[in-house]
């Protein structure tokens, strides 16, 4: 059973012991502290406990390292050209690793994905059906339906006196897209004179709108 | 300071010295001076030879490319406590649990440890196991290494106040766990005759 604390001066005694054990107290102290321990039995048995404690903790350590053999390490240590900062050979644990290599595995999908996107045409490979047929990009481009009589050859000859080129159809109702031939032959009749012509049963400008 | 310190102080700055002028010999010296120690201290923190070598190289590593800053504000062997309880903590964070071990083999205790030592080593053990990293580390710089509260707060870089509340609750917990002490204990009286 342990004993217990009951006079005034046992919280000194026992703040002085670890001092007087170490041989850092005045003699003054010293002798106090032996006439305390001398009517204190609580403090005598925990002071033969100090006692004991710094008799164990002064042996020396039970794991045995050799000496020579860390100098001569360190030593060669001195030596490397690259010697910085000490450096471990073995990375922190497990779940440290775990996570790195989750991060690295992350950032690689998604460079591969940003570098995908990147390189993929901007403009979307799909239409949904609501969405109006891509217009044609050149300005003054024109949807005509040319009458069923009409020959080849006067279609060719139209749209050679005008410079339009066809430039898509026709669709399902006969309609072909006709975009001039180059920037410079754009007038501003065309539409006009498309409508005027024999053998043209409808003429519009293309729009963006519906 | 103790009496005994002041030379032993003395001749480790004459090494730190040497050694901030690049003597290898002044390093292995101090190396050699300071190994059994730092072993002891290291081992209540791992009880891996490998890691306690580890931080005592990195340690004197350090003391090496630093002897030339050394400003003489403390003894030597605060200074070099200070390095290695530093790198003994970064030790612990890199190796985490792998430091850890509860008991050494049979193969690796001192093969001439005496009776009477392994009863106390048994003791201690059964002591410090219930203390924490920070307590244990106190403990021994004051009763292992015969450390004042300044240098133990210097070596934690920590307040004196805390050294005091660490050393007071691991005294305590000693107090309530170590068993009765064995018959044929230095006496009180034995001991007082050593303090001056």
């Amino acid at each position: 059973m342990l004993a217990t604390y009951f006079g005034q001066d046992c919280p000194r005694a026992w703040e002085m012991m670890p001092w007087v054990l170490q041989n850092r107290a005045t003699k003054k102290q010293a002798d106090w502290l032996a006439s305390h321990l001398a009517q204190c039995e609580a403090c005598r048995t925990e002071f033969a406990q100090q006692q004991r404690l710094q008799q164990a903790m002064s042996l020396p350590s039970e794991v045995e390292v050799d000496a020579e053999a860390g100098l001569q390490r360190l030593l060669g240590r001195l030596d490397t050209p690259a010697a910085e900062e000490p450096k471990r050979t073995r990375a922190g644990g497990w779940l440290t690793r775990a996570l790195v290599a989750a991060i690295l595995i992350q950032a690689i999908g998604i460079g591969a994905l940003g570098l995908k996107m990147w390189s993929t045409d901007q403009t979307a490979s799909y239409r949904t059906l609501s969405q109006e047929e891509p217009a044609p990009a050149t300005s003054g481009t024109l949807r005509v339906v040319p009458d069923a009589s009409m020959t080849l050859g006067d279609w060719n000859a139209l749209l050679h006196s005008l410079q339009l080129q066809v430039v898509g159809g026709p669709n399902d109702v006969g309609a072909y897209t006709l975009a001039p031939v180059s920037a410079k032959s754009i007038k501003p009749n065309t539409l006009q004179q498309l409508r005027a012509a024999r053998g043209i049963r409808l003429a519009e400008p293309v729009t963006g709108a519906p | 300071m103790n009496d005994a310190d002041v030379p032993a102080d003395a001749t480790d700055r004459v090494l730190l010295q040497r050694m901030s002028t690049g003597d290898r010999t002044a390093l292995a010296t101090l190396y050699r001076s300071y190994h059994g120690r730092l072993c002891r201290f290291l081992s209540r923190l791992t009880r891996r030879p490998d890691i306690i070598e580890e931080v005592i190289n990195d340690c004197f590593w350090i003391a090496w490319q630093k002897a030339g800053d050394f400003r003489g504000d403390s003894r030597v062997s605060t200074w070099i406590m200070g390095i290695a309880y530093r790198c003994g903590l970064k030790a612990l964070r890199q190796h985490g649990e792998e430091a850890v071990e509860d008991s050494i083999p049979e193969d690796r205790t001192p093969a001439d440890d005496p009776d009477e030592d392994r009863e106390l080593r048994d003791w201690l053990s059964k002591g410090l196991e219930r203390l924490s990293t920070d307590q244990r580390i106190v403990v021994e710089l004051v009763y292992g290494e015969g450390h004042t509260l300044d240098d133990v707060a210097t070596i934690m870089q920590c307040p004196v106040g805390t050294v005091k509340a660490r050393l007071f609750h691991a005294r305590v917990k000693l107090r309530n766990v170590l068993p009765a002490l064995a018959e044929g204990s230095i006496t009180v009286k034995e001991r007082n005759d050593q303090v001056p």
